[in-house]
């Protein structure tokens, strides 16, 4: 892997204090106009710049909530690591696991420098206060919804993530990096999951398709609703890159191929490519549905909060013991 | 640069290769056997320990001991796999149909793993028990006359090292962490310390695999060794053995991996890992 740091170099403590946005000269309108121009020339913002309140909050908003993200999307797939069927697998899922973990504690330690503490981060998303992404609010079923979620939904979060490593907040964009190398093995982890079934037995090719069938929806609602361009706050600050309309025609264009060559059905009658237009036609997604999900009213949101809440609870006595000032040993 | 995690792991991976190849014909058919049996209680103490590992995964007190633990697991399961692949080799079987297709009383894991998960001083204790017995146990098959297994120790040594360190970190800071984790770290202690010498039941065929320098000294002399050092770092750190709370049974080897009936927590591990296996009769995964 390349170094992200040689891509990406970060400049001097005194050449960023040279950045004009830092000259305390200057009117708080001036340095604001300065660190549009920074961030529309595609220039990165380090976490000890100065930087605008509405650009600070965006940033931890939109990291906060991906950070959640991964920690709710081990418990759809921690419990399938106990069912993994042969050695291969279960080191390979209990690899893929671990790794949204690290992807939680990476991001987390993101947030965390723009000035909100880890243990605030998780205590808001335990009372429901903050959100995670709508696949992670549903139930996991069968050893099929294993290989749809390492192909299609970790795939859907690539596309994403990819357009992520342009982001002008520095630490996010350099992070995604490393976090689209990881995924990226998780969908070839899950393609190969998948395409074992498919050449197996009857039973088993149901069970993927079964799968696809319920997980379709959301995997058409994850990047959100279309949205207006120019209104929209966080392609203002190139916190991201794309419109999620641009996302999901990328995911469609590089998937429904893929799931279709595998001999799969997707569910959508209406889907298909619009050559004239240049883009994939569907079938409107439950927009109704995505809201009442990611407020906490999906199928699973209040019991995963639960465990987690009841685990949390259970071992505050681990992190009190580990973050109290050391006591020496008795003799 | 320094290398990611996934990078690492697949160093640590490949660290541990498929079982180098050997000729069986040299073997005699009781050295076979009690060769057998030996891998197969190392390889099930590995695979159920990884088990309870990746029992954290998600839900560790801190996110960096949830990645600590996962690699834990996935070590712990590696090694298992190499045991099992090396079974396989020597019984003409196939590693996954070991693992995963026995039914529940086939299991030969010693009874420290028959414990649930529980809280994480319990997890802590068991495996500090087990990893500073493990390492005893290692330690006599390092010279091992049959040389694909003293080729796998070598490395599952290197790894295993790692392990012991953190837990004994773990097992000290609990000890010094004030009066709470004193205490539940004491409760695991008692409560496991009965098992504690479980990993060194005595093999059927012992004397075979000693005579042959496959096993370099008695199952009951390594307890022996083990529970000396055990008492003494224990001893260390005011935990008493005798005549303090970690007391109960004295711990045996006896009947360390024979059970009448499986433990009620391997039931519920072994319907959970054998779930999709059995799903489909004869499928591929």
């Amino acid at each position: 892997m390349t170094d992200p740091l040689a891509l990406d170099p970060v400049l001097s403590p005194e050449e960023r204090s040279r950045l004009p946005y830092h000259d305390p000269d200057l009117s708080h309108e001036e340095r604001y106009d300065a660190f549009v121009e920074h961030v529309h020339a595609g220039r990165k913002v380090e976490a000890r710049d100065w930087m605008p309140d509405e650009y600070r909050n965006g940033v931890l908003r939109f990291v906060e909530m991906h950070a959640n993200s991964e920690l709710m999307g081990v418990l759809p797939e921690r419990e399938w690591i106990m069912r993994a069927p042969t050695l291969k697998r279960k080191l390979a899922l209990t690899a893929k696991v671990q790794d949204e973990v690290g992807h939680a504690q990476l991001l987390y330690r993101v947030a965390e420098d723009l000035g909100k503490p880890r243990e605030q981060m998780l205590q808001d998303l335990l009372d429901g206060k903050t959100k995670f992404h709508n696949v992670f609010h549903y139930p996991t079923r069968s050893w099929g919804d294993v290989g749809i979620i390492a192909w299609l939904v970790d795939a859907a979060a690539i596309v994403a993530q990819q357009a992520l490593r342009e982001s002008s907040y520095g630490p996010y964009s350099r992070t995604m990096k490393k976090i689209c190398w990881e995924e990226s093995v998780h969908i070839m982890h899950g393609r190969d999951v998948i395409v074992t079934m498919m050449s197996g037995t009857h039973t088993q090719r149901g069970m993927v398709q079964e799968a696809l069938d319920r997980w379709w929806g959301p995997l058409m609602q994850m990047h959100g609703p279309r949205s207006d361009r120019s209104k929209d706050r966080d392609l203002f600050w190139r916190i991201k890159a794309k419109t999620s309309e641009e996302l999901r025609q990328e995911f469609l264009s590089i998937y429904v191929p893929r799931i279709r060559e595998l001999g799969l059905e997707i569910p959508d009658p209406v889907l298909h490519y619009d050559e004239g237009a240049g883009r994939w036609e569907y079938s409107e997604p439950d927009w109704n549905e995505l809201r009442t999900v990611v407020t906490g009213h999906g199928p699973m949101s209040q019991e995963r909060l639960e465990f987690r809440r009841l685990h949390h609870a259970e071992s505050a006595w681990v992190r009190a013991t580990v973050l109290a000032a050391p006591v020496a040993a008795a003799a | 640069m320094t290398a990611t995690p996934a990078e690492r792991r697949v160093t640590r991976a490949s660290a541990v290769p498929d079982v180098p190849a050997f000729d069986t014909a040299g073997l005699d058919a009781p050295v076979r056997e009690a060769l057998a049996e030996l891998l197969l209680t190392m390889a099930d103490d590995e695979f159920v320990l990884g088990f309870w590992d990746s029992e954290w995964t998600g839900i560790a007190p801190m996110l960096e001991e949830d990645v600590a633990f996962s690699s834990l697991a996935q070590d712990e399961l590696g090694h298992a796999r190499v045991l099992y692949e090396m079974l396989a080799q020597l019984t003409g079987g196939d590693a996954d149909a070991i693992a995963f297709g026995r039914p529940v009383d086939g299991y030969r894991h010693c009874r420290l793993l028959d414990h649930p998960r529980t809280d994480w001083a319990f997890s802590v204790a068991r495996r500090w028990l087990y990893d500073t017995a493990d390492a005893v146990r290692l330690g006599a098959l390092r010279r091992s006359s049959f040389a694909p297994l003293a080729e796998v120790v070598a490395k599952i040594r290197r790894e295993e090292t790692y392990h012991l360190m953190h837990m004994d970190v773990w097992l000290r800071r609990l000890a010094g962490g004030g009066e709470e984790p004193r205490r539940r770290l004491e409760d695991a202690l008692a409560k496991l310390w009965p098992d504690a010498l479980s990993p060194f039941a005595p093999l059927a065929g012992e004397h075979a695999l000693l005579e042959a320098g496959i096993l370099g000294q008695p199952m009951a002399e390594l307890a022996e060794r083990h529970l000396a050092q055990a008492t003494a770092t224990l001893a260390g750190l005011g935990i008493a053995l005798a005549g303090g709370r970690v007391t109960g049974s004295p711990p045996s080897t006896v009947d360390g991996r024979d059970r009448a009936v499986p433990a009620e927590s391997f039931r519920w591990l072994w319907n959970e890992f054998t779930m999709v296996h059995r799903s489909e009769e004869g499928a591929t995964w």
